[in-house]
């Protein structure tokens, strides 16, 4: 019995270091993901970029997420890239939910199977801190192609940038605007007891001619999904009054969550508010939900990021065209006092940057899928990737990708606003451009521009902690004071794990507070 | 033409029970198809079909269009046929693999009498501590592997005489089958540093062996019970004839449990099939399976209900026919006629 | 010998025989007695069992002592290193009693009347069984220690259920909501998947377009699964949205009611798995010797005789696995509850294993596997308690 026991150990013993000598050679690169051919791109766009250089025989692979939107110009302009400078770009997409794992593990691991990344640059804390991405800051000063000084200033200033170095390429500009149905309504609202007021005038008319009573704003509520990042947008104007530095989630002295005060309370409530006048189900909604439902006509109101302005264009998707009109986020007449955590009404002082009154505060949520370069990369590929980056961004290509639904990239740059014939090219007319462009213009160009959550652990803070609980508010399942305490609780309680003073030095950082 | 409600056998059942039985399977198959059906719909619509509300039938109350099929089977063709291949690759070698594999370890379960020793066990349990401890201290893996087998082996021996506390099988197959209990969320990390260190990652084998690992505990429980049920006495008499084990299993034995092999087989595969978080974090490009393509369709633009309809249902279509094929082998009349003949 | 009180005289050679249905023990002596063969063949019993034991150490037991760490871990994540951080007890203090205490056990409040009648019935019935199961024969020392602790637990988790279902303003954590859709499941799962089977094993004209349909459900991906049941769904634009129009309930959303929103859970649970006990127990029923119930049915036997001592006994032992195996798949859900609602409204259809999987995705490692572990524990207790009743009752392994 016993030496069968010995037998058998040795056996495994065998097996064991068999397997390992045969499997011990390093995990060889992903295969390519062959692109997707595009319906809607005829020739390479002309490009003084990469023309002059030469990365024939690198091969980059560039992690993103799958799916429709995002991989799909990225796949589309691989080839042109490679025709014009023979580098290969592997696009490897993996679900949305994953990227960040995948790509930290990738990292944290060694393993290095991605020289560079598409993603989202809420995650630049996590990843600049080890030093996973190499600083891009003198590529892109001196780089023609990705013309920097282009690229709108709260995208340049800070979300590419991190601790004062430039670690990311913007190639989507995300922020939070208000659409509505301009054949319905006059003036779109400035505040958000407007928005509320409007809202209720609509709700349950009959808004598309489909005999059925519609509603008044859809906002998609789902938990899991986007509703952490409503509530910040109707906080805004409340927390955040002096300018993007300022912040809107920590005391930038203490690192004491702000989201416990009457502010934060009275934005719970509005939010709660905007459902009796929302779809009954609206609590389940994703956003891709409340798109459908907006641009069917159901809704009089909406919130959502520029995805609402290229969506209502395409028939296949939308029967409302050139019905929609775009604003910039609701603000209010009230702002936090700081040092009370009591509300005190907007003047020349404390709300140095309201527009007749109203203190706006849109919200740059999430930020837009940025390209980043793994700074363990070999040295040509890190070029080559770079290059590809900047071809993506440089406005030759990007003007006609931001105009198109299916990329999911919002407009970013300036000359995105100034080139009209490509929104024109894809049935925009001049007032509808106006119109849209004009909220994002106006969006980008507030000072007072709410800058997302950007330290380590952000996921952590805002799908583990902040979601959970506006979820539970909404269902009722907590009252408003409840909500902030479970929300103040558990933030310190990340934020203490990972060290006070480390988080605070992060989050000045990721404001480009200078202390 | 029979009516179908008439008696033939003793164990028919009488007209009106049939009637109740086939009302109670057209309810059920409705059940079952009707949401199938809504995706085979939903495939054919543009965007705006699916957000306008419900409209059930094609040309009725809406315009069908083959834009989604269009774009997954012909504009995305390699790139849904890769995940595709590797669904069918690995999906078949690790349900194969786990059927003999957990049938044979069933069978063992079933006719022979294993007594582990508890204190060789523990011993190996402490050797394995042992080793991982150094692993996590630095100790290169392989040195740290082949140090904890060599002070098994040596301490094997002495551990085994002293100590008397034997298991028994169901003890092993309890133990098979709780490792299935930890959710595989918790074992995802671990299992990606496994392959990270032996370069398996993003691999076909990576994804056979785990699924292999997965689901043998479960082809042993059920084919055990199937074994168990098996009359003895063919076994005997082979035994008796002089027939080795191996020729007893491979010519009395399964052939009379082919309807547990075949739903077993089925079971596997299908888990094998749609298994999707241990995909999703061991595959990046070239191994990636159906799932993940099914789960990208969820992205920040929301559900593409059309795209991913079409692929819920290019994916079932293997599957069907497997089972297609497979299911006579459930039926009887193979049964009755392996045994006697 | 276990066979007390079942009826094994109808068939005298067939697979009701105890002597072959009592399982390995019986068995291995009639092998075992006739000498010879069985025995020389050594090395089969080696082969047949050791590749199925070598896959599951390699692969099954790192994972898990991995996530053991990681349970009492803190990681960070270095360029080139992950340094695991050694937390004690931290993550499981966090979600036992610290900020995560509500989401896994609930919020607890003093029981109603109801409650506590309940309660009392329930404490009664462990009682019960503990002092009958330490009384009947004998009994180990540490058995009866087992035994004590498992009955002390049943107590635990019964007051818990009692304080969040059955009281003034109470609400389940993860914990109990995952046990309601596990034995909710379990029961209508196994029932519709039985008539199912007995259904479809009837020598009926067209019963294997029956039986593939049946099986389809298993066929697909869970997470699609959890999409088809989000679009079947949708009171706005699914299918049954006119149902809910002709009811009356036009603006009624099951989103918004807790038990409701649970209940779809459920019913998207057992549309996936009910098949699964069909296939199994279908392939147990077309086991059966007909010529046994058809000598059973000359000799005067009646369809539900024939069902109570030949079916019954005959499917028992796969049933008690169907259960178990369900009973370890069942609290590993995760995909529905995600899918259909995220773990809402607010918490109510949170599972475990969602919870889980939500510190997972932010790379809370440790915490996620705490909560594993912790449903590891619950379902290691679980699954023992039911295999030893099963021994005393139903039939030895």
């Amino acid at each position: 019995m016993v030496s069968r026991y010995r037998l058998v150990a040795a056996a495994i013993t065998a097996i064991f270091i068999a397997s390992a000598c045969s499997g011990a050679t390093p995990s060889s690169a992903p295969a390519s993901v062959a692109p997707a051919p595009s319906a809607t791109v005829a020739e390479p766009a002309p490009s003084a970029s990469a023309a002059g250089q030469d990365f024939t025989g690198v091969t980059v692979e560039l992690l993103t997420f799958n799916g429709p939107q995002i991989a799909e110009p990225l796949q589309r302009r691989a080839p042109d890239f490679e025709a014009l400078t023979g580098a290969k770009i592997n696009v490897v997409a993996v679900g949305f939910q994953e990227i960040y794992d995948k790509a930290i593990l990738d990292l944290s691991t060694g393993t290095n199977s991605f020289d560079a990344f598409v993603f989202n640059p809420q995650w630049l804390g996590d990843f600049t801190g080890p030093g996973y991405l190499e600083d891009l800051t003198s590529r892109v000063e001196s780089d023609p192609v990705v013309d920097w000084q282009d690229v709108g200033p709260f995208f340049r200033d800070f979300n590419a940038t991190y601790g004062g170095k430039v670690y990311t390429i913007p190639l989507d500009g995300d922020f939070h605007m208000v659409y509505y149905r301009s054949d319905l309504i006059d003036t779109p609202p400035k505040t958000w007891d407007d928005y509320l007021a409007v809202a209720a005038e609509h709700h349950g008319k009959d808004l598309n001619g489909d005999g059925e009573p519609d509603y008044g704003s859809c906002i998609a509520k789902k938990k899991g999904q986007q509703s952490f990042w409503w509530i910040i947008s109707v906080a805004g104007g409340l927390l955040q009054s002096k300018g993007t530095g300022e912040g809107a989630f920590f005391d930038t002295t203490t690192m004491q969550p702000l989201l416990n005060n009457e502010a934060f309370a009275k934005a719970l409530d509005t939010y709660k508010k905007t459902m009796d006048f929302g779809p009954p189900d609206e609590i389940n909604l994703g956003v891709g939900d409340t798109r459908g439902l907006f641009t069917t006509g159901r809704c009089a109101l909406s919130m959502d990021w520029g995805d609402i302005g290229t969506l209502a264009l395409d028939p296949a998707t939308s029967t409302v065209q050139d019905k929609v009109g775009a604003v910039i986020t609701p603000g209010w007449t009230q702002t936090l006092d700081r040092a009370t955590g009591k509300l005190v009404a907007c003047d020349a002082t404390t709300c140095p940057n309201a527009v007749d009154g109203v203190n706006y505060a849109p919200f740059a949520s999430f930020g837009g899928w940025s390209g980043a370069i793994n700074a363990a990369a070999a040295q040509e590929k890190k070029d080559a990737a770079y290059a590809f980056l900047a071809y993506m961004s440089a406005p030759a290509q990007s003007s006609e990708d931001v105009t198109l639904g299916k990329t999911g990239f919002n407009p970013y740059r300036t000359s995105h606003f100034e080139t009209r014939d490509v929104w024109k090219a894809v049935g925009m007319s001049d007032q509808a451009a106006d119109n849209y462009l004009g909220a994002i213009e106006a969006s980008l160009q507030n000072p007072n521009m709410v800058l997302d959550l950007r330290i380590p652990k952000t996921k952590e803070y805002e799908q583990d902690v902040l979601d959970v609980a506006v979820s539970q508010y909404i269902a009722g399942e907590l009252n408003a004071e409840e909500t902030m305490q479970q929300i103040t609780d558990g933030w310190n309680q990340i934020t203490d794990q990972v060290g006070r003073d480390a988080q605070l030095k992060a989050y000045q950082d990721s404001l480009g507070v200078q202390r | 033409m029979a009516n179908p409600l008439r008696r033939r056998s003793p164990l028919d059942i009488s007209p009106a029970a049939k009637l109740v039985s086939y009302v109670l399977l057209i309810g059920w198959s409705f059940i079952v198809l009707f949401p199938l059906y809504w995706l085979a719909v939903t495939s054919l619509k543009l965007p705006v079909d699916v957000d306008r509300g419900p409209f059930y039938l094609p040309f009725v109350d809406f315009q069908p269009t083959l834009a989604a099929w269009r774009n997954i089977l012909f504009e995305l063709g390699d790139d849904t046929l890769r995940p595709y291949v590797n669904t069918i690759v690995v999906g078949l070698s690790s349900a194969g693999l786990a059927l003999v594999l957990g049938s044979t370890a069933a069978y063992a379960l079933v006719r022979f009498t294993y007594r582990p020793r508890v204190g060789l066990i523990a011993l190996g349990a402490v050797c394995v501590a042992a080793a991982y401890g150094a692993i996590l201290g630095g100790v290169p893996w392989q040195l740290a592997a082949v140090s904890g087998v060599a002070v098994f082996a040596l301490l094997a021996q002495a551990v085994a005489r002293r100590s008397r506390g034997t298991l028994a099988n169901d003890d092993i197959a309890f133990w098979l089958i709780s490792q299935r209990i930890l959710p595989p969320i918790a074992i995802v990390i671990p299992l990606y540093v496994l392959f990270q260190q032996v370069g398996l990652l993003d691999t076909q084998l990576a994804l056979v062996l785990t699924y292999v690992a997965a689901n043998v505990p479960i082809v042993v429980w059920l084919m055990r019970d199937y074994f168990m049920a098996l009359p003895v006495e063919l076994e005997e008499a082979a035994a008796v004839d002089g027939a080795s084990v191996y020729r007893i299993v491979r010519s009395v034995v399964l052939p009379i449990a082919v309807p547990g092999l075949v739903a077993t087989f089925l079971i596997t595969l299908i888990f094998a099939w749609n298994e999707y978080l241990i995909a999703v974090v061991l595959s990046s490009a070239k191994a990636q399976t159906m799932p993940l393509l099914v789960a990208a369709q969820d992205a920040t633009r929301g559900p593409q209900w059309w795209a991913m309809s079409v692929l819920v249902l290019i994916m079932i279509v293997p599957v069907i026919i497997m089972a297609v094929v497979l299911e006579r082998y459930i039926s009887r009349g193979i049964l009755v006629g392996a045994v006697k003949g | 010998m276990a066979s007390s009180g079942r009826p094994l005289d109808l068939d005298p050679r067939g697979v009701t025989n105890p002597d072959v249905t009592r399982g390995p023990r019986l068995h291995r002596r009639a092998i075992l007695s006739l000498g010879g063969g069985w025995r020389s063949d050594a090395a089969a019993r080696w082969v047949f069992i050791w590749p199925t034991v070598v896959v599951i150490l390699f692969l099954s037991i790192f994972p898990l002592v991995a996530s053991l760490t990681l349970a009492f871990s803190e990681l960070v994540f270095a360029r080139g290193r992950i340094e695991v951080d050694f937390v004690g007890l931290q993550n499981f203090q966090i979600l036992l009693f610290g900020t995560e205490r509500t989401h896994l056990l609930g919020l607890l409040k003093p029981p109603t009347p109801l409650g506590w009648v309940i309660f009392g019935l329930g404490l009664t019935v462990i009682l019960r069984s503990l002092v009958g199961s330490l009384t009947g024969g004998h009994v180990r020392p540490l058995g009866a220690l087992l035994r004590i602790a498992g009955a002390v637990l049943a107590a635990g988790l019964l007051w818990l259920v009692v304080q969040t279902l059955f009281s003034e303003g109470g609400r389940p954590g993860s914990l109990v909501v995952t046990m309601i859709y596990v034995f909710a499941g379990i029961v209508v799962q196994f029932l519709l998947g039985l008539g199912l089977a007995l259904l479809a094993v009837q020598p009926l004209a067209g019963r294997r377009f029956f039986r593939i349909v049946f099986m389809l459900p298993l066929t697909i991906t869970p997470i699609g699964v959890g999409y088809m049941f989000r679009m079947m769904t949708d009171t706005g634009k699914g299918p049954l949205e006119p149902i809910f129009g002709l009811l009356g309930m036009g603006q009624y959303t099951w989103v918004t009611d807790p038990w409701a929103a649970r209940i779809a859970v459920i019913i998207g649970d057992t549309w996936q798995w009910t098949p699964f006990v069909f296939i199994v127990l279908l392939a147990a029923l077309e086991g059966l010797d007909q010529e046994v119930r058809e000598a059973a049915f000359v000799d005067g036997a009646s369809h539900r005789q024939s069902f109570w001592h030949i079916t019954v006994p005959a499917i028992l032992p796969v049933s008690t696995t169907i259960v178990l195996i369900r009973l370890i798949e069942g609290f590993k859900i995760v995909d529905m509850p995600n899918i259909l609602t995220g773990g809402g409204p607010g918490t109510a259809t949170q599972s475990l294993t969602l919870q889980a999987y939500l510190d997972w995705r932010t790379l809370n490692l440790g915490r996620s596997a705490a909560i594993a572990y912790i449903l590891l524990f619950l379902v290691t207790v679980i699954a023992t308690g039911y295999v030893a009743w099963w021994r005393r009752r139903i039939r030895p392994v």
